[in-house]
């Protein structure tokens, strides 16, 4: 076996027995970064495999958040099926949302999806009768079943639950970027306006990946309503969308397994630093600035070339006219 | 038969059946008139260079062609159809590969890797969104095929942005030639090149051209390129056709000897 899969098999094993071995607190710093892991990968889809730079993807994990937390409140949905079925509704929607943003390129682009998050930040203020205006929705249950399966209604379930998600979704994007579909969006990221003269019609590959980014990022943001017990309008703020967008490129956008690394790297860093200083951010900031300049392949980057299975990519290509 | 194919049959009376027909295609821009009123054809088969002198609209006529941008008049049919106005995707679908005067490339990806990419496009399975083994393996073959042809082979694995400019040149020739299209439209072949490389990449092209039968619509300002190239020569000065026909012919006409020897001021 490579060293890489050695390594995988052996995280997923850690990650599978630390409910037994960690403390009820860690267990709950752990579940919150299996999620953030889980959002941040779904950005990469976007940032890293196709250059689509998202400045508003919080608006995919406030619109999970929100609709698993309204369908646990008003209906009698379980747990499970409320979590899909407001990964699935965000899917949906975003094919709207990515068809607008798609009619921009570059900066454009990324600023139209910031105006979708703030517009859906704005309506989260105001739609009181179903989202609860600025107090949120709150006492959010983790509803058994179905069929009486009440597993993931506990804390420590609830953690299966997410790493389950995490562990699924990474299969499914890992499998949709080594596809002839995800060639195409590698081509597009290196130059759309070839990809566009042989023949794909970029912008439907653009809108189909926003979809299915948004849809995994409301999975992670579907998870965290029922983990907290509550939504609020701090799900949709646009900071969010900047952490998250740091975290893929701390952790190494096109990658997948990197952002996942990176969410945790941010949270335990915040974590570390908070308790020593107000001023965290300001050091994080260092970080990344850090990391941006000396080495932009980002954590996976390093420690793939720490494990000498560093690939082409390493000899990058520079002077093309295009 | 259809109306526009008929059009386009009177363009080349007698001559083989036009694949490519232009009739009175214009683009402005604004004041500028970077193509006026172009009739012309390509028939089947044959290889025909547009030349000019530099501004001569001939780029600007391809992008026109291919859908990169829209025409202000006129019509552009495609084995009798009409595909004017068309975005790019489509139109390539149809059968029209091109290349681009700056090389236009995937740098990042191996040779081979780009040739997949552009072969991929014509599989109907191009949009699976996992799996795909059959798809690449499939585009690998056509892949490798093409880059046998072009002598780019010792070159495939590696990334295109680091090849030679003359190997970039065909790399892209051969991105698409692995779509099998009905009409091959290169965009300045010799951009760019050294004399020497444009003479070593000129007959690798006159030989696999030939060996492929390809119709081709060639854009070139060099002379000797297009003579050793091309069967049929349209003249194009200050965006309207001048003079069309053989080398030959074209060469002796005494219009096209003033565009290209008096009439630069």
């Amino acid at each position: 076996m490579r060293p890489a899969t050695v390594l995988g098999v052996l995280a997923i094993a850690a990650l599978l027995v630390a409910p037994l071995v960690l403390p009820v607190f860690a267990m709950t710093l752990l579940t919150e970064l299996v999620i953030l892991g889980l959002f941040a990968m779904s950005l990469d889809l976007m940032v890293g495999y196709t250059r689509l730079i998202s400045f508003g993807h919080v608006a995919a994990y406030g619109l999970g958040a929100y609709a698993s937390g309204f369908f646990l409140l008003n209906t009698e949905m379980p747990l499970i099926v409320a979590v899909l079925a407001a990964a699935a509704m965000t899917g949906v929607l975003a094919i709207g949302i990515g068809w607008i943003c798609t009619l921009a390129t570059g900066v454009s682009f990324s600023m139209l999806t910031l105006a979708f998050a703030q517009l859906l930040y704005a309506i989260a203020f105001k739609w009181t009768s179903v989202t609860g205006g600025s107090d949120g929705l709150a006492g959010i249950p983790r509803r058994p079943g179905p069929f009486g399966f009440d597993l993931f209604s506990s804390k420590t379930g609830f953690y299966f639950l997410a790493l389950g998600c995490l562990l699924g979704s990474y299969l499914l994007c890992r499998a949709l970027v080594n596809s002839p579909f995800g060639a195409v969006l590698r081509g597009i990221r290196e130059n759309e306006a070839k990809t566009l003269s042989l023949g794909y019609n970029t912008r439907l590959y653009k809108i189909a990946v926003v979809a299915v980014a948004y849809a995994f990022g409301a999975l992670a943001g579907a998870l965290y309503s029922p983990f907290a017990g509550f939504a609020n309008t701090e799900l949709l703020f646009w900071l969010l969308s900047g952490q998250v967008l740091i975290m893929v490129i701390v952790g190494g956008s096109g990658t997948l397994i990197g952002p996942i690394l990176g969410a945790a790297f941010f949270m335990l860093l915040e974590h570390q630093l908070s308790s020593y200083t107000e001023a965290w951010a300001l050091f994080f900031g260092l970080v990344f600035i850090a990391f941006v300049l000396f080495a932009p392949e980002g954590i996976w980057g390093l420690a793939r070339s720490w494990f000498g299975r560093s690939q082409p990519a390493e000899t990058k290509a520079t002077g093309n006219p295009s | 038969m259809t109306l526009p194919a008929m059009a386009a049959s009177i363009v080349t009376p007698g001559g083989a059946r036009p694949l490519l027909a232009l009739n009175g295609l214009t683009k402005r821009y604004g004041g500028l008139i970077a193509v006026n009123n172009v009739t012309m054809s390509v028939a089947d088969g044959e290889v025909r260079a547009v030349i000019g002198p530099n501004g001569a609209g001939k780029t600007t006529l391809f992008h026109t062609i291919t859908g990169v941008v829209k025409p202000t008049s006129g019509t552009v049919h495609f084995d009798g159809e009409s595909i004017t106005g068309l975005p790019a995707h489509t139109i390539c679908q149809k059968g029209l590969s091109r290349t681009f005067q700056i090389t236009s490339l995937f740098p990042q990806m191996s040779s081979r890797e780009n040739i997949m990419l552009a072969a991929q496009a014509r599989n109907p399975s191009r949009w699976l969104p996992w799996g795909g083994t059959g798809v690449f393996s499939r585009a690998r073959e056509d892949a490798d095929a093409v880059l046998e042809q072009l002598g780019l082979a010792p070159v495939a694995e590696r990334p295109a942005g680091l090849l030679s400019h003359g190997d970039q040149r065909l790399l892209e020739v051969a991105m698409a030639m692995a779509q099998s299209p009905k009409v091959l439209l290169l965009d300045e072949p010799t951009q760019g090149l050294s004399v020497e490389e444009t003479g070593q990449a000129v007959e690798t092209l006159a030989r696999f051209l030939a060996a492929s039968r390809v119709t081709v619509l060639l854009v070139e300002h060099d002379m000797e390129v297009v003579f050793r190239l091309a069967d049929k020569i349209t003249v194009l000065h200050r965006g309207a056709v001048i003079a069309d026909g053989t080398p030959d012919a074209v060469k002796a006409n005494p219009s096209v000897q003033e565009a290209y020897l008096g009439g630069m001021e």
